[in-house]
């Protein structure tokens, strides 16, 4: 039973770190590397906002989602968009970005263990005998709300299916009026805002530390390539296939390969079907 | 001509700066002597990296403010010159730390290698650059495995020049963490243990070591998990634990993600008694706010007294207070009073040889007897390690406390212990 507990709690983190990196890629075909610095920036800006500022938690949270947002936004406007369309460079951009905000923060005095969100209710709860803290229930709570949120905006709402229609064909959406370079922005400001809502319900269960920022884009990489680059229902699925194959390592083999599950999966995949359980892009290349 | 006269006016300019910053030609540093430069390698984005430079930064101050080192008839301050090696972080090659510690004999003239490399594996890789460039150094946080002594006495020629002032885990083991479980069991009537280490080579020694000698002393070793280093999430392990009734979970992680463990076993209320006998995490003062009070009753050994106030000896409360004023906390953790006697130390080598060749020190070193910090501080002959105990008078002392109310209460070695350890209310029967 523990297992299925900590298995959907698991895969729930997982999608959560991962689906604004899918979501980036899936609409602008942007490989966002710094998805993983964006996290750990929120930790440690809703802290601040906290501890330095001294504002209201709740208050914390909306203004460093807003301010990611706006990162974000900037992000692709001053950057990403010089190199647009150019694989490498935006792979290059995005990664160097990552590390020069990772490597700032530890520069500015952000290392330790002395950083940590609190967590949003106190306590445990036994659920068949097993304690689950109220804090990652919220985990599952959040992670079907932003699942949720992403399928309504995507499937009713008009900008969300311009953004489906740029996932789709970016050249047709473009024939039909939507402004390819607005779609990136807004894409990379949600995929930010994203990050954000991941670091915020993820951390008070840790602390904010430098080094989180290249597991979670370890993390989210593994879970987008198994699930298909680009696809939101395969990043799901391989959420939860990755999330309980780790917690099923650590009962049954060994905490020490939790990691190893997931960049077996990433091997795995690109050696028996590279687009990954639901991609599509290079789906002809392997039947050739 | 107007801008060549300032053109040249500029250039006259940085060539005086240019000479006066060479020690020959600067009034102040020829007062004071060249320095003597201690090259430290530290992972400086670590506690055990931080606390060390810290300590020695001390130390070099309180020096050089007495008058500092006397070299034959000459005065001289001492220098510490730090550089990051990164060597605690996941995934960091132990080639990046070797290249630091080049980087300082070579490029900073380093008269001493001082602190680290913080990391084992760096540490032991290390010894052979120590040995081509016939420097001494002494080691004072981080690494803790016996294999660094046990080489300097199979192949002392090659290796005389590594020395270590702070503990190694076959003492840790054998001379403090089993003492303490046997108290535990004899006091507290607990014998299940649940071992949670990192996969680093001195916490799975220290782990190995300590569940086959407390297996042989009446433990029941219910299970052992490894945790790669930046692991956050140790639910599934600490559920474990509490499903096979373990009463005393025993950790050895030098990871800041330790704290997390810590959390989590409050959260979930696991009920067993968390030692432990390295936990990064749990050293520090701010452990206490960070885990909002959730890592109450936490044991945790800092490996050298000092580095959580006590009366080991004289001069430890000195060194706290000193520490407390200068960075505005006490000493953080391993690698805080050990690093701090290093100066100290080589000040007195230095001075009894009057000379800074690496054969005078080594010889000089060899023969240390000096009341530090953390006890009598000596070095065993053949193999440079510091000779522990559990009494200061005879050797170097370590420390083991718990965290009771938002304190760092010392429980071991008896003779500076100044509480007793509780259990949590929810291990209470």
């Amino acid at each position: 039973m523990d297992i299925l507990i900590y298995g959907i709690i698991n895969s729930f983190s997982l999608a959560l770190m991962a689906i604004g990196f899918t979501l980036v890629y899936g609409i602008s075909r942007l490989p966002n590397f710094a998805h993983g610095a964006l996290y750990v920036i929120t930790g440690f800006l809703v802290w601040s906002l906290i501890h330095l500022l001294k504002l209201n938690y709740v208050i914390s949270i909306l203004l460093a989602l807003v301010i990611m947002g706006l990162i974000g936004a900037a992000i692709y406007r001053f950057i990403l968009i010089r190199v647009r369309g150019m694989a490498t460079s935006e792979i290059i951009a995005t990664y160097a970005l990552g590390l020069a905000i990772l490597e700032f923060l530890r520069w500015g005095g952000f290392k330790g263990m002395t950083y940590t969100l609190p967590v949003f209710i106190e306590g445990s709860v036994n659920i068949v005998g097993i304690p689950v803290d109220f804090q990652r229930i919220i985990v599952i709570a959040v992670g079907i709300v932003v699942v949720s949120f992403m399928w309504i905006f995507t499937h009713f709402n008009k900008t969300g299916l311009a953004l489906r229609g740029m996932a789709q064909d970016e050249h047709a959406a473009m024939m039909l009026g939507i402004d390819s370079d607005w779609m990136a922005v807004i894409a990379m400001a949600m995929g930010s805002i994203l990050a954000g809502i991941a670091a915020i319900t993820l951390l008070p269960l840790g602390n904010i530390v430098v080094e989180a920022g290249y597991n979670v884009l370890i993390l989210s990489i593994a879970v987008c390539i198994v699930g298909g680059l680009g696809s939101w229902v395969g990043a799901i699925l391989a959420a939860f296939m990755i999330g309980f194959l780790q917690i099923i390592t650590v009962a049954y083999i060994q905490s020490h390969f939790h990691m190893v599950v997931a960049l077996l999966a990433i091997i795995v995949t690109l050696i028996l079907r590279p687009s990954g359980l639901f991609g599509r892009q290079k789906e002809l290349e392997e039947r050739v | 001509m107007k801008g060549k006269r300032s053109i040249l006016l500029v250039g006259i300019s940085f060539l005086l700066i240019g000479l006066l910053s060479i020690p020959t030609f600067s009034a102040t540093a020829y007062a004071q002597g060249k320095p003597i430069v201690l090259g430290a390698p530290l992972a400086t984005a670590f506690l055990y990296g931080w606390t060390a430079e810290k300590g020695l930064k001390l130390a070099v101050e309180e020096i050089n403010a007495a008058g500092g080192v006397t070299v034959g008839r000459e005065k001289r301050p001492f220098k510490v010159e730090v550089m990051d090696t990164r060597d605690l972080e996941p995934g960091v090659p132990v080639s990046d730390a070797l290249l630091v510690v080049e980087k300082l004999i070579l490029e900073k003239n380093a008269d001493f290698i001082a602190g680290g490399p913080v990391r084992s594996e760096a540490a032991l890789a290390a010894m052979d650059l120590l040995s081509k460039y016939k420097k001494v150094s002494i080691l004072s946080t981080g690494a803790l495995t016996p294999a660094y002594h046990k080489r300097v006495e199979a192949e002392y020629d090659k290796f005389k020049y590594c020395f270590r002032i702070s503990g190694e885990v076959g003492w840790l083991v054998t001379g403090e963490f089993i003492p303490k479980l046997m108290d535990i069991k004899a006091k507290l009537g607990l014998n299940k243990l649940f071992i949670m280490v990192q996969d680093v080579a001195h916490a799975r020694a220290t782990g190995d070591l300590t569940a086959k000698l407390a297996g042989e002393k009446g433990w029941e070793i219910i299970g052992k998990e490894i945790y790669p280093t930046g692991t956050t999430d140790f639910s599934v392990g600490l559920l474990k634990a509490r499903k096979d009734n373990a009463q005393v979970i025993l950790i050895v992680m030098d990871m800041p993600e330790s704290s997390v463990l810590l959390k989590q076993w409050f959260d979930l209320k696991i009920p067993a008694l968390p030692f432990g006998t390295i936990i990064a995490a749990a050293e520090q003062p701010g452990f206490w706010k960070a885990t909002e009070g959730k890592g109450e009753y936490c044991m945790a050994s800092v490996v050298n007294a000092g580095n959580a106030p006590s009366n080991a000896t004289p001069w430890t409360m000195k060194f706290v207070d000193a520490y407390t004023k200068k960075y505005g906390l006490e000493p953080e953790g391993y690698g805080a009073s050990s690093s701090y006697m290093i100066p100290y130390v080589l000040k007195d080598a230095i001075e009894r040889t009057g000379s800074l060749k690496s054969e005078d020190i080594i010889a000089a070193l060899e023969k240390t007897d000096l009341m530090g910090v953390y006890g009598r501080i000596k070095f065993h002959p053949k193999n440079h390690q510091v000779i522990p105990s559990v009494d200061p008078a005879e050797g170097a002392v370590g420390t083991i406390f718990q965290w009771q109310a938002g304190k760092r209460v010392v429980v071991f070695p008896s003779k500076i212990a100044m509480g007793e350890i509780k259990l949590p209310p929810w291990m209470k029967k």
